[in-house]
């Protein structure tokens, strides 16, 4: 009788684990989803609610949402992708998702969007063709644009009229901002206590200058360049914007700006910085006291490229290689949901950012005018190229030679040619392992 | 004769048992490390052989990693440098500085157990959080190091020292901030100070020597074996070195801190190519092992107490 009992158990034990695995308690299927805002953080309540209402809005699936740090999430993610484990959906970065689509551990959203015949497909009209062409692979969608990241300027109006300056004075070329910039510039006992502008500081990078004269670190073949006089010019306009400074003085005042922990900006020690959408946030959330505005990164004086760098999220579908058609059913429809024009409305409340959803977004931030203007300037931001041989080219590869030109190391020209040598020798080995 | 059989039989049985026991009582870590070591050491050798992405499947490559790293990629052979040197100094400096340490505190001083205590204390302190209380200190523009010193710089009239912001000095930076866990190596050398028979000390006070003479001719030679034990451990852990460098330099400046180890890392999460970095990782295993063996031949100079000769 024991034994009988036993068995029983041990069969209502599994039939149990197997229900609650396929169809979760109440009989639906369960989508998984990850997100970048875990359990305490501000935004975590409101994006629960958009997937709470998702949840009442249907019986047949049901999403349960996950929110990890931001930093931990991509060590999260990028394990769960190589061991087959990740989410139904999920976020990642949108200038790689040609990488995860080589490797096939992505759905074909074309393909479910040319399967569908509901009126809530998605309306791919309402996305900007440059951040679909990122989640695209051999012509066919892998992911869809989630957020929309955009670099602009940031001004401080109150130091604007501290020097007798206006909004109609916000710098528009690069000449412009230099002379402007100059204009704040304060030095104490051979400290620096204010300056106008670095190109170097905040969220202005080497490529995205570079990216405003029509070059790029590589060309349309993933041939490194870096050698053109462009390049140099670039480099060398960026080194030389303070040059009246010594690299200690930079340094010293460069440092006890992380010190103060707020960001030069927002402490007011600098007049202009580079930045993304993001420091909007950060200043309402800080309560900032000072006037400030946004306004298209300067451009160089001649045939500049209105551009900035976007550094946006994609949404994905994982397979996860167990042809689970249910699973996948649910993942398409609860993405359908969340790429819709009202859910990317209440994303962009809940979180903050900017949603790649146009419409969704200009009827959003009508009546604010710098979400309106950083809005406008993800109309021309651009994603890094995917390049295979150097994924992370503008980060950790380049770091080495950037610090050493901004440091005043070597010469442009030496640091330059160093650096091409470097992504060349990076390209070579990869293409011997991948004849 | 039949009983002596029987006897035999029951001894042998028992010695059955044991080693069935022993083997369960064992089973959980064999299966541990056949699991999770065994098998991912085999298959990270075969990954050396491929060309692997972390998602598509692995393709065979041969030789061609191994070809890579040794013939046509500068940065290996930087961080291999770079590896090196942090041995060749951190090592012997780590081992200085444990060994003076135990001495100082082996000493009959009010409060030793205290004293003991504070040096063995930054062993339990994160080391991430150690990295960024010293990333503080030694603050070239703001550090209190630089500010301790700034009379020294204004003496000989030189520019405060820029620490770990200098290719120049930021190897030998992280070694002194890896002393800061001297008290780790400080404990084994004070058990075994603690070993040393007082006979000997005593003979030696009858025969006049001084603690100089006492410390060279008695408690170093009868310490060689933890000096030894730590020389070798400090060896495969100076090869692995990485978390102070990921966490304060990031590799830099100009790549001077980019240790070995740091170099695999990024061949792996960042640049995705686990072939190079299993290769690396291989490399690495067989240079810690010549080096090890070729450490081992010290052994011969080690005193071993109450051994003959």
């Amino acid at each position: 009788m024991k034994k009988i009992l036993s068995i029983l158990m041990v069969l209502a034990a599994i039939v149990g684990l197997v229900a609650c695995d396929k169809d979760g308690k109440d009989g639906r299927t369960e989508i998984t989803f990850w997100h970048m805002f875990p359990v305490g953080s501000v935004p975590y309540a409101k994006v629960k609610k958009v997937v709470d209402n998702y949840n009442n809005s249907q019986e047949e699936y049901k999403v349960k949402a996950t929110g990890f740090g931001f930093w931990d999430y991509w060590d999260k993610i990028d394990i769960a992708i190589s061991s087959r484990t990740t989410p139904d959906l999920g976020l990642n970065t949108i200038d790689n998702v040609k990488y995860r689509a080589n490797g096939k551990v992505l759905y074909n959203i074309s393909e479910l969007i040319e399967a569908d015949k509901t009126d809530n497909n998605i309306d791919l009209s309402e996305f900007r063709d440059a951040h679909l062409e990122n989640a695209k692979f051999e012509g066919e969608l892998f992911a869809m644009p989630y957020s929309a990241t955009t670099r602009v300027l940031y001004y401080n109006l109150d130091l604007f009229e501290e020097v007798g300056l206006t909004e109609a004075d916000v710098p528009k070329t690069w000449s412009e901002l230099k002379t402007i910039a100059k204009m704040f510039d304060k030095e104490k006992g051979g400290k620096i206590e204010r300056l106008g502008f670095d190109p170097t500081y905040g969220q202005a990078t080497y490529h995205g200058w570079l990216w405003q004269t029509g070059e790029d670190f590589f060309d349309e073949n993933l041939n490194v360049t870096l050698n053109t006089q462009t390049h140099k010019d670039v480099l060398q306009w960026m080194i030389d914007f303070n040059k009246e400074y010594s690299v200690t003085q930079l340094s010293t005042f460069g440092e006890s700006n992380q010190l103060l922990g707020t960001g030069p900006f927002a402490s007011q020690r600098v007049a202009m910085i580079i930045e993304v959408d993001d420091l909007y946030i950060n200043l309402e959330d800080a309560g900032a006291t000072f006037r400030y505005g946004v306004a298209p990164i300067p451009v160089p004086d001649e045939n500049g490229v209105r551009v900035n760098w976007g550094s946006g999220f994609s949404i994905e579908m994982y397979d996860n290689g167990k042809k689970n058609d249910e699973k996948k059913a649910g993942a398409y429809d609860f993405l359908k949901y969340l790429m819709s024009y009202e859910t990317q409305q209440e994303l962009s409340k809940a979180t903050g950012w900017l949603m790649s959803h146009i419409s969704a977004m200009k009827d959003l931030v009508k009546d604010d005018p710098i979400k309106k203007k950083l809005l406008e300037e993800v109309g021309y931001s651009v994603e890094r190229r995917y390049v295979p041989y150097a994924p992370q080219w503008t980060a950790g590869d380049w770091q080495p030679f950037y610090t050493r030109a901004t440091e005043r190391q070597d010469s442009v020209e030496k640091v330059l040619a160093d650096a091409r040598a470097f992504y060349q020798e990076k390209k070579d080995n990869y293409e011997r392992t991948n004849k | 004769m039949k009983e002596r059989t029987n006897k035999k039989g029951k001894f042998g049985d028992i010695k059955k048992q044991e080693n069935i026991a022993g083997y369960l009582f064992a089973s959980p870590w064999i299966l541990g490390i056949l699991i999770f070591a065994t098998f991912p050491m085999i298959a990270s050798l075969f990954i050396t052989f491929t060309k692997y992405d972390m998602i598509s499947n692995p393709i065979w490559v041969g030789l061609a990693n191994y070809k890579n790293l040794f013939f046509h990629d500068s940065i290996f052979w930087k961080s291999l440098w770079n590896t090196i040197y942090h041995v060749l100094i951190s090592v012997p400096l780590g081992i200085v500085a444990g060994v003076i340490l135990a001495l100082l505190l082996n000493t009959e001083v009010k409060g030793m157990s205290l004293y003991r205590t504070l040096f063995y204390l930054p062993n339990v302190v994160s080391i991430v959080a150690m990295s960024l209380l010293w990333l503080w200190l030694f603050q070239p523009n703001l550090g209190i190091i630089n500010e301790i010193l700034a009379p020294l710089y204004k003496l000989f009239k030189m520019e405060p020292l820029r620490w770990y912001a200098d290719a120049k000095t930021s190897k030998m930076t992280l070694i002194v901030m890896g002393l800061w866990t001297a008290g780790g190596s400080m404990v084994i050398y004070l058990a075994q100070m603690q070993d040393i028979p007082k006979s000997l000390y005593e003979s030696a006070d009858v025969d006049g020597a001084g603690w100089l003479t006492k410390t060279f001719k008695i408690t170093i030679p009868l310490m060689t074996p933890s000096i030894f034990f730590n020389f070798v451990m400090g060896l495969i852990g100076g090869f692995q070195v990485f978390t102070l460098a990921y966490i304060m330099t990031s590799g830099g400046p100009n790549r001077s801190t980019y240790y070995y180890s740091y170099y695999l890392f990024d061949k792996m999460m960042t640049d995705r190519n686990m072939g190079e970095a299993s290769a690396m990782a291989w490399v690495l295993l067989l240079i810690v092992l010549v080096i090890t063996v070729l450490a081992l031949r010290l052994n011969k100079y080690v005193f071993y107490l109450g051994e003959e000769d």
